[in-house]
């Protein structure tokens, strides 16, 4: 191995594990691919050949831009990513393609090559992020600038904010559309380690005895805390989704632990939101309706209830072992039993026609992610840069789990996207985005001088 | 800027010390919370797998609806009950033999989804959906079943034609089963709808239309889903209460009861009148006497002395308070509305001594009353009803529905007891004169009448429940005529009629 790289390029580094893995992912994938084939035309042939290809391809270009430009970055993420939307893309071929349909020049794309597209571009997006962040500085130093331009983005929904499943998530501003808070959550997540890591010792050790041994932090520095709180409900109420609120919350959560190392504080936080939420439902019919749809969907099993038994249904069909990719979702006069299977109840559809087993997998995978990013973060001595990787990781894991929960009627269902699987560019986007900020952060810096190799002396030197 | 996070040992502050440990700890909780996910698939995918993936509601069974042939419904007898036709677009549509088996079958429509049997049985019938995980996994790599399986039911069509024939124009159920096996032969309830019609596409809406806005009802299958006040039917199950509890004896007798039988029985304030058996006289009723004269004032001290908690446990352990297990949904009878501050949820004294004749706030289903009868019938085990005794696949494998019992209710010894005294209100000189038309030539009938009395001025409804021959009960039944007025009038009568037909056609 030669240490001498051209000067001014970094010298390559070999990322074997992460090959290895992006090797298992791609057999997975062309396997999966192999069985819906099978299922839709009964011989051994590929569903989209095509798609397939471009998909692996970006992947390797993926790897390949990591090894040449030669970041010590984390080996995990992107197999664990790839897989995870590779599955998305053999859903979204295995569904119908006239679900979403967008004309693109003189192209009229389907479902399966719009998702393609996106994920390609959410993969370039993580690949450039990793490779040329090199500082946090942009993103600390700016906090404040940061928290506007979310609470504008926020405000802009608010007032101009179209609907999309009764839910006010997409902003039109004439060609571009896209849901702002999937760009939010990075904001926050950004905002929010900023400023607990410049205030984490008040937080914590600047106590106000409020009742008994009960103590907060002093008022001033609890404001934020209370705004997010309103930030939460707000979105609740005004933009009736449940989920970016519960995201935003328990992100927000999160990270105030993190910084504090308060229990009580956290406990409080939950029972507020629960209180908050309960009042809501209340006051508000459209939160009563929903949470009363979560409780008993068999009260209106062909109306407010319909998605949701048949996201059940379409569990208790897939068993243990699934009916095979291609083989379930069985269709009723040409419609699929869930209409918005590829937005909201993508896990549903997978755990159909992959099983239960396959919903571990999937969940398993959101693991892994999550694992890597609090990995950087518990490796990272600085605490705006950990508090930031653990608040990215989080935002991916934390909205899985949301919406995998409301497709299993843990809690209320919520709007909210099965990242790098359901179907939408705003939130693959920003994923994408997310990835390449972990593995910018991951970054173990330069390798250290290969030492020359020297005979082997004894235990006490030369 | 520095790092804070290096700042360990300085005044060790929770705002100072490093992040490490606490990530983990979140990564730990987040992970638990995985975990919770993980078993939420489970209960749905393997827990709930089975009850939800076999909906008739469920999008398969839907799905395969409109591609599956659905199997046949069969009797006892090998006879078709229910089979398919096709339509001028070559679509398959549901025949039913006649329109005597509305309430068991149901109906399976494109339209208007199913009923009955045909609902409770769609995945089977339409071949959905294996029984286990590993034929399920096998299932994958066999083509779609073109054919479901046929149902094997314990129907009698020839019973269940006569029952539904014998309450005519009246509104009323018939329910008959075998109590050794709970196996139901016949299960009638009226008003019939046409459900061949409403299965028929060309005929689909104006039959539903008619039997949604039939004023009788005739959606309603009044054997399961029809609760209705007993009368003395429901004196048999003071009696299980009784003995069972010890409260009474065969030989237990009240001498206060001739005289009340002219003064009425005064219970905390109340007068409980009787009247209707003046030929008693003086005489000291025991519980046979008692029980072949219907007596109401010795039933309503049998039931003081049994107790609300004694009745209330009797109750329950016929099935009263919850569904009974069964083939097709029932509704739940019941001994009190729940609501009165004494042991079993009664009022007071006087709904307690009302309830034990049948009266108060007692409601039950005629497959209920069946089951008392059969319970008394089969030695004191209470048997499972059932329909459907085995599924047939289009290759011939049969698969046996295993029979059960629901459990002990009372002894051997109290139900031999209680048979006799049955015996004696069908067949005993004093008991022929309400109940004579339930007897049927060469073999002796066990029974109890009932009048239903509703308060106003409407007929009362008119009640049976037996079973024969009395020795070795092979056959139960439970018959409810509304406004049918006196027991003896139109239930024993009508009993007898499905007693004579049942023992014609046995060997």
């Amino acid at each position: 191995m030669t240490a001498a790289a051209l000067p001014g390029f970094p010298r390559p580094v070999l990322r074997r594990r992460e090959l290895s893995l992006l090797l298992a992912v791609a057999g997975t994938l062309i396997l999966g691919s192999l069985s819906l084939g099978l299922t839709r035309t009964g011989s051994l042939a590929l569903a989209d050949p095509a798609g397939l290809v471009a998909y692996l391809g970006a992947l390797v270009a993926v790897h390949v831009a990591l090894v040449v430009a030669g970041r010590r970055v984390d080996e995990v993420l992107v197999p664990a990513v790839g897989l995870l939307g590779g599955i998305g893309l053999l859903l979204a071929e295995r569904l119908p393609q006239d679900l979403v349909v967008q004309q693109v020049g003189s192209a009229t794309l389907g479902l399966a090559s719009l998702q393609l597209i996106w994920l390609v571009l959410a993969l370039v997006i993580a690949a450039v992020v990793a490779i040329t962040v090199r500082s946090d500085r942009w993103l600390r130093l700016y906090k404040y600038t940061w928290a506007a331009l979310g609470l504008g983005l926020l405000l802009l929904t608010f007032v101009f904010g179209g609907e999309t499943n009764g839910s006010r998530l997409t902003l039109d501003l004439g060609p571009v559309s896209g849901q702002p808070s999937e760009l939010l959550k990075v904001i926050l997540v950004v905002f929010f380690a900023a400023y607990l890591a410049e205030n984490r010792v008040l937080l914590a050790d600047a106590r106000v005895g409020v009742a008994g041994r009960l103590t907060l932090p002093p008022a001033p520095y609890l404001l934020p805390a209370g705004l997010m709180l309103a930030l939460a409900l707000g979105i609740v109420v005004i933009q009736r989704d449940l989920g970016a609120a519960l995201l935003f919350y328990v992100v927000f959560l999160c990270l105030f632990y993190l910084a504090t190392g308060s229990k009580v504080d956290i406990a409080l936080g939950i029972g507020l939101f629960l209180v908050g939420f309960m009042v809501l439902a209340l006051v508000f019919p459209h939160v009563r309706d929903r949470v009363a749809t979560w409780l008993d969907p068999w009260a209106d099993p062909l109306g407010t209830g319909y998605q949701t038994i048949q996201a059940l249904h379409a569990f208790a069909r897939g068993g243990l072992l699934g009916t095979g990719l291609g083989a379930g979702l069985p269709m009723i006069d040409g419609h699929l039993p869930i209409p918005a299977v590829h937005t909201d109840y993508p896990l549903a559809a997978l755990g159909e026609e992959l099983g239960m087993a396959g919903v571990l997998a999937v969940l398993g995978c959101y693991l892994v992610v999550v694992a890597r990013g609090l990995r950087v973060a518990a490796a990272t001595a600085d605490d705006v840069r950990a508090l930031l990787c653990a608040g990215l990781a989080l935002v991916i894991g934390v909205q899985a789990a949301i919406i995998a929960a409301g497709n299993l009627k843990l809690i209320p269902l919520t709007g909210i996207t099965l990242p790098f699987i359901s179907y939408g560019g705003s939130s693959l986007l920003v994923n994408g985005l997310i990835v390449g900020l972990l593995l910018a952060f991951s970054d173990r810096g330069p390798a250290p001088p290969v030492e020359p190799r020297r005979r082997r002396l004894g235990r006490d030197g030369a | 800027m520095t790092p804070p996070g290096t700042g360990v040992g300085l005044r060790g502050g929770r705002g100072e010390r490093p992040l490490g440990g606490r990530v983990v700890r979140l990564g730990l909780v987040l992970a638990l919370a995985f975990g919770g996910l993980m078993l939420g698939a489970g209960y749905w995918q393997v827990l709930r797998a089975d009850d939800l993936a076999r909906d008739p509601n469920d999008a398969a069974v839907i799905a395969a609806a409109a591609s599956a042939v659905r199997g046949r419904i069969l009797d006892r007898d090998g006879r078709v009950l229910a089979t398919n036709r096709r339509d001028a677009g070559g679509e398959l549509y549901r025949v039913y033999a006649d329109a005597s088996l509305s309430a068991p079958l149901g109906y399976a429509s494109r339209l208007y989804g199913s009923a009955g049997l045909e609902a409770a049985y769609a995945s089977e019938l339409l071949g959905v959906g294996g029984d286990d995980p590993v034929s399920r996994a096998l299932a994958k790599f066999r083509p779609p079943a073109q054919r479901g399986d046929d149902l094997r039911t314990s129907l009698s069509l020839t019973l269940q034609r006569l029952a539904v024939r014998l309450l005519g124009a009246d509104r009323g159920a018939v329910v008959a089963l075998d109590p050794r096996t709970g196996e139901v032969l016949a299960m009638a309830s009226t008003p019939t709808f046409d459900a061949s019609g409403i299965a028929n596409p060309a005929t689909s809406r104006p039959a539903f239309a008619a039997a949604r806005d039939d004023p009788g009802q005739p959606l309603l299958n009044r054997a399961i889903q029809g609760r209705y006040v007993p009368g003395s039917v429901f004196k048999i199950v003071t009696a299980i209460a009784g003995l069972s509890s010890g409260a009474i004896t065969a030989a237990t007798a009240f001498p206060q009861q001739p005289a009340a039988e002219s003064t009425g029985l005064l219970v905390s304030g109340f007068r409980i009148r009787d009247g209707h058996h003046p030929f008693t006289g003086s005489e000291v009723l025991d519980f046979p006497r008692a029980t072949e004269v219907s007596c109401n004032i010795w039933y309503a001290l049998a039931g003081l002395r049994t107790g609300g908690a004694g009745m209330d446990e009797a109750a329950r352990r016929l099935g009263f308070g919850e569904p009974i297990p069964f083939d097709l949904s029932t509704a739940t009878s019941q001994l009190t509305n729940g609501r009165g501050p004494l042991p079993g949820g009664f009022m007071d004294d006087v709904e307690l001594a009302s309830a034990a004749f049948g009266q108060g706030e007692v409601l039950v289903t005629p497959l209920q009353m069946a089951l008392v009868a059969a319970t008394v019938a089969n030695g004191g085990e209470e048997p499972r009803p059932r329909l459907v005794t085995a599924f047939v696949s289009p290759s011939g494998a049969v698969r046996d529905v295993p029979e059960g019992m629901l459990g002990r209710v009372l002894s051997t010894a109290d139900a031999a007891t209680i048979a006799a005294a049955m015996t004696r209100a069908v067949e005993g000189v004093d008991g022929q004169r309400f109940t004579s038309g339930a007897q049927v030539a060469g073999v002796t009938v066990a029974g109890k009448t009932g009048t239903a009395q509703l308060g106003g001025t409407g007929e009362p409804h008119s009640w049976f429940i037996g079973f024969a021959p009395a020795q070795a009960p092979t056959i139960a039944l439970a018959v409810i005529v509304e406004q049918g007025g006196r027991g003896g009038e139109r239930a024993a009568p009508l009993a007898g009629d499905m007693l004579r037909a049942y023992f014609a056609a046995q060997p």
